[in-house]
Protein backbone atom coordinates (compact mmCIF):
# COMPACT_ATOMS: atom_id res chain seq x y z
CA UNK A 1 0.00 0.00 0.00
CA UNK A 2 1.25 3.94 -0.62
CA UNK A 3 0.12 6.70 -1.71
CA UNK A 4 -1.18 9.66 0.20
CA UNK A 5 -4.95 9.11 1.81
CA UNK A 6 -7.58 11.69 2.60
CA UNK A 7 -9.93 10.88 5.59
CA UNK A 8 -13.05 12.84 6.66
CA UNK A 9 -14.85 11.80 9.30
CA UNK A 10 -17.70 13.70 10.64
CA UNK A 11 -21.13 13.71 12.59
CA UNK A 12 -22.99 17.06 13.82
CA UNK A 13 -20.40 18.47 16.58
CA UNK A 14 -17.20 17.46 15.24
CA UNK A 15 -15.45 16.92 11.47
CA UNK A 16 -11.74 15.75 11.23
CA UNK A 17 -9.64 16.01 7.86
CA UNK A 18 -6.63 13.91 7.71
CA UNK A 19 -3.69 13.00 5.53
CA UNK A 20 -2.21 9.78 6.05
CA UNK A 21 0.98 9.53 3.30
CA UNK A 22 3.64 6.80 4.75
CA UNK A 23 2.49 3.80 6.40
CA UNK A 24 3.08 5.02 10.11
CA UNK A 25 1.98 8.34 11.26
CA UNK A 26 2.17 9.16 14.98
CA UNK A 27 -0.51 11.74 16.31
CA UNK A 28 0.60 13.75 19.65
CA UNK A 29 0.64 17.51 21.05
CA UNK A 30 -1.73 18.58 23.82
CA UNK A 31 -4.31 17.10 25.62
CA UNK A 32 -7.73 17.44 24.85
CA UNK A 33 -7.04 18.26 20.91
CA UNK A 34 -9.28 15.59 20.54
CA UNK A 35 -7.41 12.93 19.02
CA UNK A 36 -8.85 10.10 21.41
CA UNK A 37 -12.79 11.73 20.31
CA UNK A 38 -11.73 10.44 16.89
CA UNK A 39 -11.14 6.89 17.82
CA UNK A 40 -14.33 6.82 19.76
CA UNK A 41 -16.02 8.18 16.47
CA UNK A 42 -14.55 6.15 13.90
CA UNK A 43 -15.46 3.02 15.93
CA UNK A 44 -18.99 4.28 16.79
CA UNK A 45 -18.93 4.29 12.66
CA UNK A 46 -17.67 0.67 11.99
CA UNK A 47 -20.06 -0.45 14.82
CA UNK A 48 -22.98 0.12 12.57
CA UNK A 49 -21.84 2.68 9.60
CA UNK A 50 -25.57 3.01 8.04
CA UNK A 51 -27.02 4.17 11.59
CA UNK A 52 -24.47 5.34 13.17
CA UNK A 53 -25.02 9.24 12.08
CA UNK A 54 -21.81 9.56 11.30
CA UNK A 55 -19.79 10.03 8.00
CA UNK A 56 -16.46 8.31 7.17
CA UNK A 57 -15.09 9.62 3.60
CA UNK A 58 -12.23 7.68 2.59
CA UNK A 59 -10.41 5.95 -0.13
CA UNK A 60 -9.47 2.96 1.96
CA UNK A 61 -11.28 0.88 4.77
CA UNK A 62 -10.53 2.76 8.39
CA UNK A 63 -10.33 0.61 11.18
CA UNK A 64 -9.64 0.94 15.33
CA UNK A 65 -7.33 -1.77 16.62
CA UNK A 66 -7.48 -2.57 19.97
CA UNK A 67 -5.41 -4.96 22.56
CA UNK A 68 -8.21 -7.76 21.50
CA UNK A 69 -8.56 -7.44 17.72
CA UNK A 70 -5.30 -6.07 16.26
CA UNK A 71 -3.48 -9.24 15.64
CA UNK A 72 -7.04 -10.80 14.04
CA UNK A 73 -7.55 -7.36 11.91
CA UNK A 74 -3.86 -6.48 10.76
CA UNK A 75 -3.66 -10.49 9.70
CA UNK A 76 -6.74 -10.79 8.12
CA UNK A 77 -7.07 -7.44 6.25
CA UNK A 78 -5.51 -6.04 3.44
CA UNK A 79 -4.87 -2.29 2.57
CA UNK A 80 -6.62 -0.34 5.62
CA UNK A 81 -5.99 2.43 7.36
CA UNK A 82 -5.41 1.51 11.68
CA UNK A 83 -5.88 4.11 13.83
CA UNK A 84 -4.60 2.99 17.59
CA UNK A 85 -5.55 5.29 20.49
CA UNK A 86 -2.59 5.54 23.59
CA UNK A 87 -2.39 2.99 26.27
CA UNK A 88 -2.09 -0.12 24.57
CA UNK A 89 0.35 -2.17 25.29
CA UNK A 90 0.72 -4.60 22.26
CA UNK A 91 2.22 -0.91 20.66
CA UNK A 92 5.32 -1.57 22.61
CA UNK A 93 5.91 -5.19 21.44
CA UNK A 94 8.12 -6.98 18.94
CA UNK A 95 4.80 -8.84 17.89
CA UNK A 96 3.59 -5.57 17.12
CA UNK A 97 6.22 -4.03 14.75
CA UNK A 98 7.06 -7.52 13.55
CA UNK A 99 3.22 -7.03 12.11
CA UNK A 100 3.53 -3.79 10.80
CA UNK A 101 6.68 -4.18 8.99
CA UNK A 102 5.24 -7.28 6.93
CA UNK A 103 1.84 -5.09 6.27
CA UNK A 104 -0.19 -3.94 3.70
CA UNK A 105 -1.82 -1.13 5.77
CA UNK A 106 -1.18 2.30 7.12
CA UNK A 107 -1.34 2.50 10.68
CA UNK A 108 -2.02 5.62 12.77
CA UNK A 109 -0.90 5.53 16.16
CA UNK A 110 -1.97 8.35 18.95
CA UNK A 111 1.33 8.11 21.33
CA UNK A 112 3.72 10.48 23.00
CA UNK A 113 6.02 8.09 24.37
CA UNK A 114 8.67 6.80 22.61
CA UNK A 115 8.09 3.63 19.75
CA UNK A 116 11.87 3.02 19.54
CA UNK A 117 10.77 -0.54 17.56
CA UNK A 118 8.69 1.07 14.88
CA UNK A 119 10.31 3.12 11.62
CA UNK A 120 8.61 6.17 11.60
CA UNK A 121 10.00 9.20 9.87
CA UNK A 122 9.91 12.33 12.53
CA UNK A 123 8.43 14.43 9.57
CA UNK A 124 5.13 12.04 10.15
CA UNK A 125 4.18 13.26 13.43
CA UNK A 126 1.25 15.40 13.85
CA UNK A 127 -0.76 16.58 16.11
CA UNK A 128 -4.13 17.87 15.69
CA UNK A 129 -5.80 21.47 15.75
CA UNK A 130 -8.90 23.52 15.41
CA UNK A 131 -8.37 24.03 11.72
CA UNK A 132 -7.42 27.54 11.43
CA UNK A 133 -9.31 27.43 7.72
CA UNK A 134 -12.45 26.83 9.29
CA UNK A 135 -14.23 29.40 8.06
CA UNK A 136 -14.75 28.04 4.72
CA UNK A 137 -16.80 25.36 5.75
CA UNK A 138 -20.29 25.91 6.12
CA UNK A 139 -21.69 24.29 9.05
CA UNK A 140 -20.97 26.97 11.92
CA UNK A 141 -22.06 24.46 15.07
CA UNK A 142 -19.24 21.75 14.02
CA UNK A 143 -15.65 21.61 15.34
CA UNK A 144 -13.47 21.29 12.18
CA UNK A 145 -10.18 19.65 13.07
CA UNK A 146 -7.20 18.99 10.89
CA UNK A 147 -3.53 17.65 11.09
CA UNK A 148 -0.44 19.93 11.59
CA UNK A 149 2.71 18.86 11.83
CA UNK A 150 4.94 18.98 15.11
CA UNK A 151 8.70 18.97 14.04
CA UNK A 152 10.21 20.94 11.26
CA UNK A 153 13.30 20.71 9.34
CA UNK A 154 16.52 20.66 11.83
CA UNK A 155 18.44 24.09 12.11
CA UNK A 156 21.53 24.79 13.81
CA UNK A 157 22.15 23.80 17.27
CA UNK A 158 20.15 20.50 16.62
CA UNK A 159 16.93 22.48 17.26
CA UNK A 160 13.88 22.28 14.90
CA UNK A 161 12.06 25.02 13.06
CA UNK A 162 8.35 25.37 13.96
CA UNK A 163 6.14 24.80 10.61
CA UNK B 1 7.67 17.83 45.28
CA UNK B 2 6.77 16.60 41.63
CA UNK B 3 9.06 13.47 41.19
CA UNK B 4 9.07 11.82 37.25
CA UNK B 5 10.51 8.50 36.64
CA UNK B 6 11.56 8.19 33.20
CA UNK B 7 11.04 4.91 31.35
CA UNK B 8 9.81 1.80 32.39
CA UNK B 9 8.36 2.07 35.60
CA UNK B 10 8.32 -1.23 37.42
CA UNK B 11 7.35 -0.45 40.58
CA UNK B 12 4.37 -1.63 42.13
CA UNK B 13 0.91 0.20 41.72
CA UNK B 14 1.61 1.42 38.52
CA UNK B 15 -1.11 2.54 35.82
CA UNK B 16 -0.18 2.15 32.29
CA UNK B 17 -3.24 3.49 31.17
CA UNK B 18 -4.82 6.32 33.11
CA UNK B 19 -7.51 6.94 30.97
CA UNK B 20 -9.27 3.58 31.16
CA UNK B 21 -8.68 3.25 34.92
CA UNK B 22 -9.97 6.60 35.71
CA UNK B 23 -13.49 5.38 33.84
CA UNK B 24 -13.53 2.21 36.27
CA UNK B 25 -12.47 3.76 39.43
CA UNK B 26 -12.66 7.74 39.38
CA UNK B 27 -14.63 8.82 42.90
CA UNK B 28 -17.62 11.04 42.96
CA UNK B 29 -15.67 13.45 45.36
CA UNK B 30 -12.80 13.63 43.34
CA UNK B 31 -14.98 15.90 40.53
CA UNK B 32 -16.38 17.97 43.02
CA UNK B 33 -13.03 19.48 43.99
CA UNK B 34 -12.03 22.75 42.92
CA UNK B 35 -8.90 22.17 41.31
CA UNK B 36 -10.12 19.71 39.25
CA UNK B 37 -13.19 22.42 38.10
CA UNK B 38 -9.91 24.30 37.41
CA UNK B 39 -8.13 21.55 35.18
CA UNK B 40 -10.97 20.38 33.29
CA UNK B 41 -11.82 24.25 32.57
CA UNK B 42 -7.77 24.93 31.55
CA UNK B 43 -7.17 22.07 29.69
CA UNK B 44 -10.56 20.39 27.89
CA UNK B 45 -12.10 23.93 27.91
CA UNK B 46 -15.29 22.41 29.39
CA UNK B 47 -17.07 23.47 33.02
CA UNK B 48 -17.41 20.38 35.12
CA UNK B 49 -21.06 21.02 36.61
CA UNK B 50 -20.57 18.10 39.24
CA UNK B 51 -19.34 14.19 39.28
CA UNK B 52 -21.79 13.46 36.67
CA UNK B 53 -22.06 16.15 34.18
CA UNK B 54 -19.25 17.78 31.93
CA UNK B 55 -20.87 20.74 29.46
CA UNK B 56 -18.38 20.93 26.53
CA UNK B 57 -18.59 23.82 24.52
CA UNK B 58 -17.54 21.48 20.91
CA UNK B 59 -19.65 18.24 22.20
CA UNK B 60 -21.96 19.69 24.27
CA UNK B 61 -23.20 17.67 27.75
CA UNK B 62 -20.61 14.64 28.20
CA UNK B 63 -19.93 12.55 30.66
CA UNK B 64 -17.26 12.80 33.03
CA UNK B 65 -15.71 9.47 31.10
CA UNK B 66 -15.43 11.70 28.19
CA UNK B 67 -13.10 13.51 29.58
CA UNK B 68 -9.79 14.15 27.39
CA UNK B 69 -7.03 11.58 28.77
CA UNK B 70 -4.32 14.21 30.37
CA UNK B 71 -7.25 16.08 32.71
CA UNK B 72 -8.21 11.85 33.91
CA UNK B 73 -4.38 11.44 34.67
CA UNK B 74 -4.06 14.70 36.37
CA UNK B 75 -7.11 14.66 38.38
CA UNK B 76 -5.96 10.88 39.48
CA UNK B 77 -2.39 12.01 40.48
CA UNK B 78 -4.23 14.90 42.27
CA UNK B 79 -6.54 12.28 44.51
CA UNK B 80 -4.72 9.17 44.45
CA UNK B 81 -1.97 8.46 46.22
CA UNK B 82 -1.77 4.57 45.83
CA UNK B 83 -1.03 4.59 42.04
CA UNK B 84 2.03 5.59 40.25
CA UNK B 85 0.42 7.06 36.88
CA UNK B 86 2.17 7.27 33.51
CA UNK B 87 1.73 11.01 32.59
CA UNK B 88 2.57 10.19 28.92
CA UNK B 89 -1.27 10.58 28.65
CA UNK B 90 -0.70 14.29 29.28
CA UNK B 91 0.15 16.39 26.97
CA UNK B 92 2.40 19.95 27.50
CA UNK B 93 -0.82 21.66 28.70
CA UNK B 94 -0.71 19.19 31.23
CA UNK B 95 2.81 20.21 32.91
CA UNK B 96 2.07 23.50 34.76
CA UNK B 97 -0.95 21.63 36.70
CA UNK B 98 1.54 18.66 37.35
CA UNK B 99 3.99 21.08 39.06
CA UNK B 100 1.47 22.73 40.48
CA UNK B 101 0.28 19.47 41.89
CA UNK B 102 3.86 19.06 43.24
CA UNK B 103 4.02 22.32 45.30
CA UNK B 104 1.78 21.07 47.59
CA UNK B 105 2.06 17.52 47.79
CA UNK B 106 4.77 14.93 47.21
CA UNK B 107 3.81 12.85 43.61
CA UNK B 108 5.30 10.44 41.84
CA UNK B 109 4.80 9.90 38.25
CA UNK B 110 6.24 7.78 35.27
CA UNK B 111 7.35 9.44 31.77
CA UNK B 112 7.87 7.34 28.10
CA UNK B 113 8.50 10.47 26.20
CA UNK B 114 10.22 14.60 27.27
CA UNK B 115 7.77 16.85 28.56
CA UNK B 116 7.66 20.48 28.27
CA UNK B 117 7.31 22.39 31.44
CA UNK B 118 8.87 25.53 30.52
CA UNK B 119 6.26 26.61 27.58
CA UNK B 120 4.81 29.50 29.21
CA UNK B 121 7.10 32.37 27.42
CA UNK B 122 6.93 35.62 29.34
CA UNK B 123 7.51 37.78 26.45
CA UNK B 124 4.90 36.69 24.42
CA UNK B 125 2.42 36.45 27.04
CA UNK B 126 2.58 38.91 29.18
CA UNK B 127 -0.35 39.17 31.39
CA UNK B 128 -1.81 36.10 33.32
CA UNK B 129 0.51 33.32 31.95
CA UNK B 130 3.45 34.89 32.92
CA UNK B 131 2.57 35.53 36.25
CA UNK B 132 1.98 31.67 36.09
CA UNK B 133 5.18 31.12 34.96
CA UNK B 134 6.92 33.21 37.68
CA UNK B 135 5.06 31.24 40.13
CA UNK B 136 6.11 27.70 38.64
CA UNK B 137 10.08 29.39 38.31
CA UNK B 138 12.39 27.88 39.03
CA UNK B 139 10.92 24.33 38.40
CA UNK B 140 11.97 21.98 41.19
CA UNK B 141 11.40 18.05 39.55
CA UNK B 142 12.97 15.29 41.39
CA UNK B 143 14.19 12.54 38.72
CA UNK B 144 13.35 9.61 40.14
CA UNK B 145 15.62 7.47 38.67
CA UNK B 146 18.64 8.70 39.88
CA UNK B 147 17.32 10.92 42.84
CA UNK B 148 18.65 14.25 41.29
CA UNK B 149 16.56 17.65 41.66
CA UNK B 150 16.43 19.87 38.24
CA UNK B 151 15.74 23.27 38.42
CA UNK B 152 15.42 24.11 34.49
CA UNK B 153 13.70 23.10 31.86
CA UNK B 154 17.65 22.68 29.74
CA UNK B 155 18.87 20.92 33.15
CA UNK B 156 16.30 18.30 32.54
CA UNK B 157 16.38 17.55 29.01
CA UNK B 158 20.66 17.31 29.73
CA UNK B 159 19.90 14.99 32.69
CA UNK B 160 17.34 12.66 30.82
CA UNK B 161 19.22 12.45 27.42
CA UNK B 162 22.63 11.88 28.82
CA UNK B 163 21.31 9.29 31.07
CA UNK B 164 19.62 7.75 28.63
CA UNK B 165 16.58 7.01 30.92
CA UNK B 166 14.14 7.06 27.95
CA UNK B 167 16.05 4.48 26.21
CA UNK B 168 14.96 0.79 26.31
CA UNK B 169 16.79 -0.57 29.71
CA UNK B 170 18.18 2.66 30.46
CA UNK B 171 16.91 2.82 34.02
CA UNK B 172 19.78 3.82 36.10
Amino acid sequence: MIGKYDITLYNNKVHYHLTVKRNITILRGDSASGKSEFIRLLSAYNSNPASSGITLICDRKCSVLTEENWQLFTATYTGCIFFIDEGHTFLKTKEFAEAVEGADHYFVIISREKLSQLPYSIDEIYGLREDVDSGRYHNPKRVYNGMYRIFGKMVEDGRFEAK
Amino acid sequence: MLSIFFGNYQGPNYIDNPDLYFDNTYEDEWLSDERSKEMVKDIDRSDLVGPQLVVSPFLGSIPVTRLSGGVKTLIQVDHDPDHVYNASACGDNCAKWLLRIGQEKDILVCLGHMMHFESLDPVKDRSEKAHEKSILDPLNIRIDNTGEIVHSQAELNRKVILSGLLDEGGEA
